[in-house]
């Protein structure tokens, strides 16, 4: 399956990655120039997570092996893609209990900002080619995708 | 070789899909009273009409023709004779296994107050067609009142309230969900109940309610004497694991079907997952149990370990909460607050652990939360404030990109 690769040394915390996903994830047309960015509507599905020390560390969903976002999903909108390997995630199935956010040990997901209905998930960009945008934009080549065993 | 598992909720669901995963060439044979699979954390949104039947279902798609699973429905077991490797159908069959789950579930809880055990207009809420009768009683039903503010209770009266229903719910405890938020968060979910029209009745139990003539309660009087009229009646007291099926049986059991770390019962290749084991009441450990027995029923060595369950998430009218571990303060805490128009927050520490959190409006990327409690790990270490600390904290990308949790010692 194909796994974003993240090199934290290499990330200067420019979140042009959470830049790139907003803008591939948003329901109007447009481009990244009028990409509404204090729009709650807009969400990232990564983030650049700073420790202690000052270090950023990027957080992308890693499509866990054995996800468990999928373990505690009750309605079956959440569900590891047997070709792809990648975890994705039905809305329209979802009945926004958000044990998945409760149970995923890396904190990636959250609900929705606006409605709390939905889960803010990331989906390997799939409707735009699987090519996630996030690695396509980040400057450092702190993210890159890389074929791993399944 | 023949499974048989009694019980189509997620524990019995999970162990099929599981032994299908092992043992292409099996019999699986699945035996419930239920006759639609349907997630019981949803009966909420059957009630208030924004799911039907089939919207409850939590499987994937041709589920029972794709993992090749024979399914018995609405059928109850009556008997289990592990020394025959037997059990007896409320239809008069018998079924032989080699292998047998017991996921029979739980059941609601009436306490016996009054007759609200014989009355025809009490109903739990645990099952569909609990949710299918408090449909169809609402369409008349004028008064209806629940016993019990946990999550069922509240689910049950979203639901009503959703239905344009007036009701009351009547709590023994100081406030709404006791078993999960403080004060200040249940009141933000009893403002918004109370908005949609419910009244809340705290500090009292009912004490008497009487069956009349046509075997129904149309009132229930509290312990202060106030009498509550009522049409219908839901009852969120708790549930008791299905044992029934197992008298006589000689398969050892205390509040649930005894178990060891492997999910196997006092009896030989019997295994027991999900809310008739009492091991925990919440979903994704019934999962989990559903798949571990269904890993050592084909003979894979596997344990029940995440047996965490002190989790809840709530999510009502738009607000969401997220409570992991212990609630109540306790002498010695440091209790920590964080809060704005849109979160309340609060963060119980003991001894640099900590040891519970209340999450409320606010529950982003809150997932690291339930790891720290549980693995009791000391974020003393950590020079930033308690709210800040996320999972860049102990931040390790190991083998094929997989993150990892590292613990300095700190």
């Amino acid at each position: 399956m194909k796994r974003i690769i993240v090199e934290y040394e290499k990330c200067d915390g420019c979140k042009n990655c959470s830049a790139a996903c907003m803008q591939a994830h948003r329901k109007t047309a447009g481009t990244i120039y009028d990409l509404d960015l204090t729009d709650p509507e807009n969400e990232s599905r990564n983030v650049i997570l700073k420790d202690a020390k000052g270090q950023y560390k990027p957080l992308f969903c890693r499509h866990c092996d054995e996800p468990e976002c999928v373990k505690s999903c009750m309605s079956g909108a959440l569900y590891k893609d047997p070709e792809s390997g990648h975890v994705f995630y039905d809305e329209t199935r979802c009945g926004s209990c958000f044990m998945c956010v409760m149970n995923c040990p890396f904190g990636v997901l959250k609900p929705d900002t606006v409605t709390k209905t939905k889960v803010i998930k990331c989906d390997f960009c799939v409707n735009a080619g699987g090519e996630p945008s996030c690695v396509a934009s980040c400057p450092k080549k702190a993210i890159h995708v890389e074929e791993v065993q399944a | 070789m023949k499974y048989v598992i009694i019980g189509a909720g997620v524990a019995g669901i999970e162990a099929a899909k599981t032994i299908r995963q092992q043992d292409a060439s099996g019999d699986i044979v699945m035996i419930s009273q239920d006759t639609f699979v349907h997630s019981r954390c949803m009966l909420h949104k059957y009630i208030s009409g924004e799911r039907d039947e089939k919207g409850l279902d939590f499987t994937e798609r041709d589920f029972f023709d794709k993992y090749r699973v024979h399914w018995k429905k609405g059928v109850r077991v009556t008997n289990v004779f592990p020394d025959k490797k037997e059990i007896l159908l409320d239809n008069g069959q018998t079924i032989a296994y080699d292998k047998l789950l017991l996921a029979g579930g739980a059941d609601s809880f009436i306490p016996p107050v009054g007759q609200l055990r014989q009355a025809s207009n009490v109903y739990g809420l645990r099952n569909l067609p609990d949710a299918q009768a408090i449909v169809k009683e609402a369409q008349w039903a004028e008064n209806v009142l629940v016993i019990g503010s946990g999550l069922v209770g509240l689910d049950a009266a979203y639901g009503l309230l959703e239905r344009g229903k007036k009701l009351t719910v009547v709590e023994m405890a100081d406030r709404i969900l006791p078993m999960q938020l403080d004060a200040r968060a249940a009141m933000a979910y009893q403002e918004r109940f109370e908005k949609a029209g419910a009244r809340f009745v705290l500090q009292r139990k009912a004490s008497q309610a009487v069956c009349q003539p046509d075997g129904r309660i149309h009132q229930v009087i509290l312990d202060d004497g106030e009498a509550i009229p009522c049409d219908l009646i839901i009852v969120a007291a708790g549930v008791r694991s299905s044992l029934a099926c197992l008298e006589g049986s000689g398969i050892a059991c205390e509040r649930g079907v005894t178990v060891d770390a492997s999910l196997k019962t006092s009896a030989a290749d019997v295994y027991a997952a999900g809310d008739i084991t009492a091991l925990s009441g919440i979903w994704p450990n019934a999962a989990d149990q559903g798949r571990i027995a269904g890993k050592n029923m084909c003979g894979i060595a596997a344990a029940y370990t995440d047996t965490y369950a002190m989790k809840n998430t709530i999510n009502f009218f738009g607000l969401v909460t997220l409570c992991v571990g212990r609630v109540k303060e306790e002498e010695g805490d440091l209790v920590c607050i964080r809060e704005d128009q849109n979160q309340y927050k609060k963060i119980l520490l003991k001894d640099g652990r900590v040891e519970g959190i209340l999450f409320q409006g606010n529950i982003a990327n809150a997932g690291i939360w339930q790891y720290l409690i549980k693995n009791k790990i000391d974020v003393r270490g950590i020079k930033k404030d308690v709210f800040d600390i996320n999972y860049g904290d102990f931040y390790h990308v190991g083998d094929r990109g997989k993150y990892e949790w590292v613990i300095e010692s700190l």
